[in-house]
C-alpha cells in the first residue's frame, strides 16, 4: 500500500487515515451498522423465522401486522416480514454480485485501454460512448430478456451495463498516473508495463473506484427492484422486494402496507449504501489529507 | 461555436445507428417470437406471419430495411397492435413522456437551485442542515419508491387524489414530484456546494472592494459561476428524467411511452421496442446537446474551443 | 496637516480550533494627502490583514477586528455602517489585489467589471460609461480599447489583468489606493511598467497609495515612508531613505543585509535572516523578533514595544535603539 512519510507526523498510510476519518463521519457509521444488520437477518433468517418464504396460510390472508406476523401476511397468508428478509437477500446478492461483474470488466478495460492508448483506446472510448448513450434500465432489461429470470443471469444483465462507469475512471486514473514521475522512476529501474501497473498505479487508483462501486450498488438494488415490480426481474415464488410490490399493488386499497414495506426497506438499503459511499468519498480523498 | 453543434451533431448519427444495430441484435437474441401467446399458433400460421413481415429474411437484410424505412420516418409495424404502425403508436404516447419528463425537470430546478443558494447563503445555519439533510435522503430513494409512499398516503388514505391515469393536474401532481425529488436534491447538493465555492474566489472579494451591496454580488457576480456546474449536470438529469419515466409512468398508470415499451418487451414486440429504444437514445443525445450548448453560453471561457 | 489615512492601533484576531492568532496586533500607521508608503515584511506578518482591516474586508466569520481606529477623512472607518462602508470601498478608498488571474470574474467583460464602478459611485448610466471605458483603459496602457473592453478576462495576460485591476481602481478618482503586492505575481520587467503606472497615476491625481510588499528594491524606488511589519507589529518606520541608510532594527537590517549587492565580490555568500516566523499561536513574551536576533539581551523579552526616534521621523521598537545603541551594520 502507498506510505507516505511527512516530516512532522506520525507515519500513517494512506487506508489507515481514511480508516480513521471513515470512523469519525457518523452517518457513514450507521449506513454500515444497517447494511450489516440487515445482512445478518437476510443470512440467518432461515434459522429465526418459523416461516418460510413461501408457506401459505390461506387461513390467515391480509392481515395486518400482529404479534405473530411482525409485519402481516399478504394476499396468500405469507408472512411479511420473513418474504421481507428473504428478498433482502436477493437485493444485497444482486447489488455486491453484480459488482463482481463490473469491476471484472470494467477495471481491466479500462487500465488497457488507458496504458495502450493511441487507437485502441479511441476505439473502446467509443464504445463506452455509444454505451452510454443507452438508458441504462432499457439495456438491462433488454438483457434480462436474453438471459432469463434467474438471480445468476440479473447479476450479469446489470453487471453488463454498469461497468461503463467504472472503466470510464480507471482509465482516468491510470491516464493520470502514467505522467506522473514515479512511474518514470519505475520504468528506469527496468520496470515493465504489466509490473508498473499491477504495483504502481492499481493500488493509487483504488480509492475512487472504491467509492463509485459503492454508489453502484444501490442502483442495482433498485435496477433489481425495478425490473421484479414490471414483472420481468426474479422469477417468483421467489420474493423480491419488487415482485413485492407489485403483488401488494393488486390490494392497495385492502392493505397498502403490503406496498409500503418493501418501498421502505428499498428507500433504507439505497439510503445506507449512500451515506457509506460519501463517507468513503470523505475518507478517501487525497486533497483532505493533513 | 458553430463548428462545434454540427460535429455534435453529426457524431449523434453514428451512435444512433450503433444503437439501433446491438439493440437490433438484442431483440432477436430473446428467447421466443413475436407470435407467442399462450395458445401456441400452427407452425404453419407462424411462418407465414414471419414470411408476411419479412422476418425470415437473413439478418443483415432485416436490419437494412429497418434503417430504411426508419430513415424515411416509419418505424415499422408493431406486432402486437397490428393496425397500427409504430411510429404512431410512440408518437400516441410521446406527449404524455415528454410532458412528465419536462415538468419533473422543472420542478427539480425550481426547487433545487434556490434550495442550494439558501443553504450555502446561510451556511451553517438551520435551513443549511435541513437542506443538506433532504438533499441526502432524496437523492438516494429512488422516484419510484417515493412514488408508493405518496400514492399511498394521498390515494389510499386521504383519498385526495387518483391512483394513477392521465388527463389533469390530479394526475400529473404525484408522478411529477416522485420523479423530481431525486433530481431535486441532488440539483441542490450541486449548486451548494458550487455556491459555496464560489464566494470563497477572490473576484468576489474585489466585487466587495468595489463597494457593490450583497445583492448585487449575489446575482450579477455570484449566481452565473456558480450555475456552470448545473448546467453541467442538467443535461444528464433531463435524460434520467425522460428514460427514468417508464417505471413511474407503470406506477401511476400513465399511458406514455415507458408503458408501450414494457409491453413490447413482453409480447416480443420487436418494432415497438426498437422504436421506444431510438426514442430515448434519440432524446438523451439532443437533451446533452443543448445542454453542452447551454453551457457554453453561460461560460464564455469555452466559447472558443 | 490632518493625515488622510490614520490607523491606530489596529489589532485583528483570528479565533482558531487551535487558538487565538493575533495577525494583527496593535499597529499605527498613517498616509498624508499625495503621499505613498510602503508596508513591508514577511509572508504572513499581518500585512494584508491590515489593509483588509481598513476596508472591513475580512474572509471569514472567524476573523475579527478587535481593537483600533482608523480614521479616513476623520472619520472611523470601524464604526462606520454597512451602507456607508460601501461608499467608501472603490469610491474613496480603493484597492489591488495580489492575484491578477483570480481577482476578476470570468463570465463578466472586463468592460463590464469595469463600468459597474462607474455605475455604483459616479452615477453614471450603463451608456455614458463606455466613452470613460475606453479612457481609463487607454490609460493603463491596454492598446485597442474598443474593441477589448468586450474581452473575458481569459483574454489577457497577468500583466494586463493587473492593469484592468488599476483602471478599476482608480476609476472613480478615490483619495487612497491599497495596493496588496500588485507585483507579486507578474514578470518582473511587467512590474517596472504597472509600478511606474501607478506612480504617474498617483502623482497625477494626488492620489495617496499603500504599497504592501515584501520586496525591498520597490520600496526604495516608489515610497517616500516606510513601515516594517514583523509578526503582526510594526517594528520600524520613517522616511525611505533614513530607514535603509541607518536601519534602526535588527530585522530591517537583516533584510537590507539579505540583498545581494552588484558592488559586493562575486562570491560572497549570501546572509539571509536565520529561522523563521514566530508561531502565530504561541507568540514569544516582549519583543517578536527577539528568538532570531543575534543581539538580543534579556531586556527584549519584558519589551512592550514603544518607539523610540532614531532620526528625525524614524522610530524603532527595539529596545536596543532605545538605549541609543545600534550594533547592526549600517548599509
Amino acid at each position: 500500500m502507498a506510505v507516505v512519510a511527512s516530516t512532522s507526523q506520525p507515519h500513517h498510510t494512506l487506508w489507515g487515515d481514511a480508516f480513521i476519518r471513515l470512523r469519525r463521519n457518523r452517518l457513514a457509521i450507521a449506513g454500515g451498522i444497517v447494511i450489516l444488520l440487515i445482512g445478518l437477518g437476510a443470512i440467518f433468517v432461515p434459522l429465526i423465522s418459523p416461516y418460510g418464504y413461501a408457506k401459505q396460510d390461506l387461513d390467515a390472508i391480509l392481515q395486518g401486522p400482529s404479534w405473530g406476523h411482525p409485519l402481516g401476511t399478504d394476499a396468500l397468508g405469507r408472512d411479511v416480514l420473513t418474504r421481507l428478509f428473504y428478498g433482502a437477500r436477493i437485493s444485497l446478492a444482486v447489488g455486491l454480485f453484480a459488482q463482481a461483474i463490473v469491476l471484472a470488466i470494467g477495471l481491466p478495460v479500462g487500465a488497457f485501454s488507458a496504458w495502450v492508448g493511441g487507437r485502441v483506446d479511441n476505439i473502446i472510448m467509443r464504445l463506452v460512448d455509444v454505451m452510454y448513450a443507452f438508458p441504462d434500465i432499457l439495456l438491462i432489461i433488454l438483457l434480462r430478456a436474453i438471459l432469463g429470470g434467474t438471480i445468476y443471469m440479473m447479476f450479469l444483465a446489470i453487471g453488463l451495463v454498469a461497468w461503463v462507469n467504472v472503466a470510464r475512471l480507471s482509465r482516468g486514473q491510470i491516464l493520470s498516473l502514467k505522467q506522473q514521475d514515479f512511474v518514470t522512476a519505475a520504468r528506469a529501474m527496468g520496470a515493465s508495463g504489466h509490473y508498473i501497473t499491477l504495483r504502481h498505479l492499481l493500488p493509487n487508483s483504488l480509492g475512487p473506484i472504491i467509492v463509485a462501486v459503492t454508489f453502484n450498488v444501490p442502483r442495482a438494488i433498485f435496477a433489481e427492484a425495478a425490473l421484479s415490480y414490471i414483472g420481468i426481474g426474479i422469477n417468483p415464488p421467489t420474493p423480491s422486494w419488487g415482485n413485492m410490490i407489485r403483488d401488494g399493488y393488486d390490494v392497495i386499497f385492502a392493505a397498502p402496507y403490503l406496498m409500503i414495506f418493501p418501498a421502505i426497506a428499498i428507500g433504507i438499503l439505497m439510503l445506507a449504501f449512500t451515506f457509506l459511499g460519501d463517507g468513503l468519498r470523505d475518507a478517501l480523498d487525497p486533497r483532505l489529507r493533513r | 461555436m458553430l463548428k462545434y453543434i454540427i460535429k455534435r451533431i453529426l457524431w449523434i448519427i453514428p451512435v444512433l445507428l450503433a444503437v439501433a444495430f446491438i439493440t437490433f441484435s438484442l431483440m432477436h437474441l430473446v428467447p421466443g417470437g413475436p407470435w407467442d401467446r399462450d395458445k401456441q399458433l400452427a407452425p404453419q400460421v407462424v411462418e407465414n406471419l414471419n414470411h408476411k413481415y419479412g422476418l425470415d429474411k437473413p439478418f443483415v437484410v432485416q436490419f437494412k430495411d429497418f434503417l430504411w424505412n426508419t430513415v424515411h420516418g416509419n418505424l415499422g409495424v408493431s406486432y402486437s397492435y397490428q393496425d397500427r404502425g409504430v411510429t404512431n403508436i410512440l408518437l400516441e404516447g410521446l406527449p404524455k413522456t415528454a410532458t412528465l419528463g419536462i415538468i419533473a425537470f422543472i420542478l427539480a430546478i425550481l426547487i433545487g437551485i434556490p434550495l442550494g443558494m439558501v443553504a450555502a447563503l446561510k451556511q451553517n445555519s438551520a435551513v443549511d442542515y435541513a437542506s443538506v439533510l433532504f438533499s441526502t435522503i432524496f437523492a438516494s430513494i429512488p422516484g419510484f419508491v417515493l412514488g408508493i409512499l405518496l400514492m399511498i398516503v394521498f390515494s389510499v388514505e386521504l383519498h385526495w387524489l387518483p391512483t394513477g391515469g392521465w388527463g389533469g393536474i390530479k394526475q400529473i401532481i404525484m408522478p411529477a414530484f416522485a420523479l423530481a425529488a431525486m433530481s431535486a436534491a441532488y440539483i441542490a447538493r450541486i449548486t451548494r456546494a458550487s455556491m459555496l465555492e464560489v464566494m470563497h474566489q477572490d473576484y468576489i472579494r474585489t466585487a466587495r472592494a468595489k463597494g457593490l451591496s450583497e445583492r448585487v454580488i449575489l446575482f450579477r457576480h455570484a449566481l452565473r459561476n456558480a450555475l456552470i456546474p448545473v448546467t453541467t449536470v442538467a443535461g444528464p438529469e433531463l435524460a434520467f428524467l425522460v428514460s427514468g419515466s417508464f417505471i413511474i409512468e407503470n406506477l401511476f398508470s400513465i399511458p406514455g411511452i415507458g408503458r408501450l415499451f414494457v409491453q413490447g418487451i413482453f409480447a416480443r414486440d420487436y418494432g415497438l421496442v426498437m422504436g421506444a429504444i431510438l426514442f430515448y437514445a434519440l432524446a438523451v443525445a439532443l437533451v446533452n446537446l443543448i445542454v453542452d450548448t447551454l453551457y457554453a453560453v453561460v461560460d464564455p471561457r469555452i466559447r472558443y474551443e | 496637516m490632518a493625515p488622510l489615512l490614520k490607523v491606530d492601533d489596529l489589532a485583528t484576531y483570528f479565533y482558531t480550533q487551535g487558538g487565538v492568532v493575533k495577525a494583527v496586533d496593535g499597529i499605527s500607521y498613517e498616509v498624508a494627502r499625495g503621499e505613498t508608503i510602503a508596508l513591508m515584511g514577511e509572508s504572513g506578518c499581518g500585512k494584508t490583514i491590515s489593509a483588509l482591516s481598513i476596508l472591513r474586508l475580512l474572509p471569514a466569520s472567524q476573523v475579527k477586528i478587535v481593537a483600533g481606529q482608523v480614521l479616513f477623512d476623520g472619520v472611523d472607518l470601524l464604526k462606520a455602517s454597512k451602507k456607508e462602508m460601501r461608499k467608501v470601498r472603490g469610491g474613496n478608498i480603493s484597492m489591488i489585489f495580489q492575484e491578477p488571474m483570480t481577482s476578476l470574474n470570468p463570465v463578466l467583460t472586463i468592460g463590464r467589471q469595469i463600468s459597474e464602478v462607474l455605475e455604483l459611485h459616479q452615477n453614471m448610466k450603463r451608456r455614458e460609461t463606455v466613452q470613460e471605458v475606453i479612457r481609463l483603459l487607454n490609460l493603463v496602457g491596454i492598446p485597442q480599447a474598443e474593441r477589448r473592453m468586450r474581452d473575458y478576462p481569459h483574454h489577457f495576460s497577468g500583466g494586463m489583468r493587473q492593469r484592468v485591476m488599476i483602471a478599476i481602481a482608480i476609476s472613480c478618482r478615490p483619495k487612497l489606493i491599497i495596493a496588496d503586492e500588485p507585483t507579486t505575481a507578474v514578470d518582473v520587467t511587467i512590474q517596472a511598467q504597472l509600478l511606474e503606472l501607478l506612480r504617474g497615476i498617483t502623482r497625477e491625481l494626488n492620489t495617496s497609495l499603500i504599497l504592501i510588499t515584501h520586496n525591498l528594491g520597490i520600496v526604495a524606488r516608489y515610497a517616500q515612508r516606510i513601515y516594517v511589519m514583523y509578526a503582526g507589529r510594526i517594528v520600524e518606520h520613517g522616511p525611505a531613505q533614513d530607514v535603509y541608510r541607518y536601519p534602526g532594527h535588527p530585522y530591517t537590517a537583516g533584510l537590507l543585509a539579505s540583498v545581494p549587492r552588484l558592488d559586493e565580490p562575486r562570491k560572497t555568500r549570501l546572509t539571509p535572516v536565520e529561522g523563521q516566523p514566530p508561531d502565530p499561536l504561541y507568540p514569544p513574551p516582549g519583543c517578536p523578533f527577539q528568538p532570531r536576533c543575534t543581539y538580543g539581551v534579556p531586556q527584549c523579552q519584558r519589551s512592550k514595544g514603544d518607539f523610540v526616534e532614531v532620526t528625525s521621523g524614524h522610530y524603532s521598537s527595539c529596545c536596543l535603539a532605545q538605549n541609543g545603541v545600534t550594533p547592526w551594520e549600517k548599509t
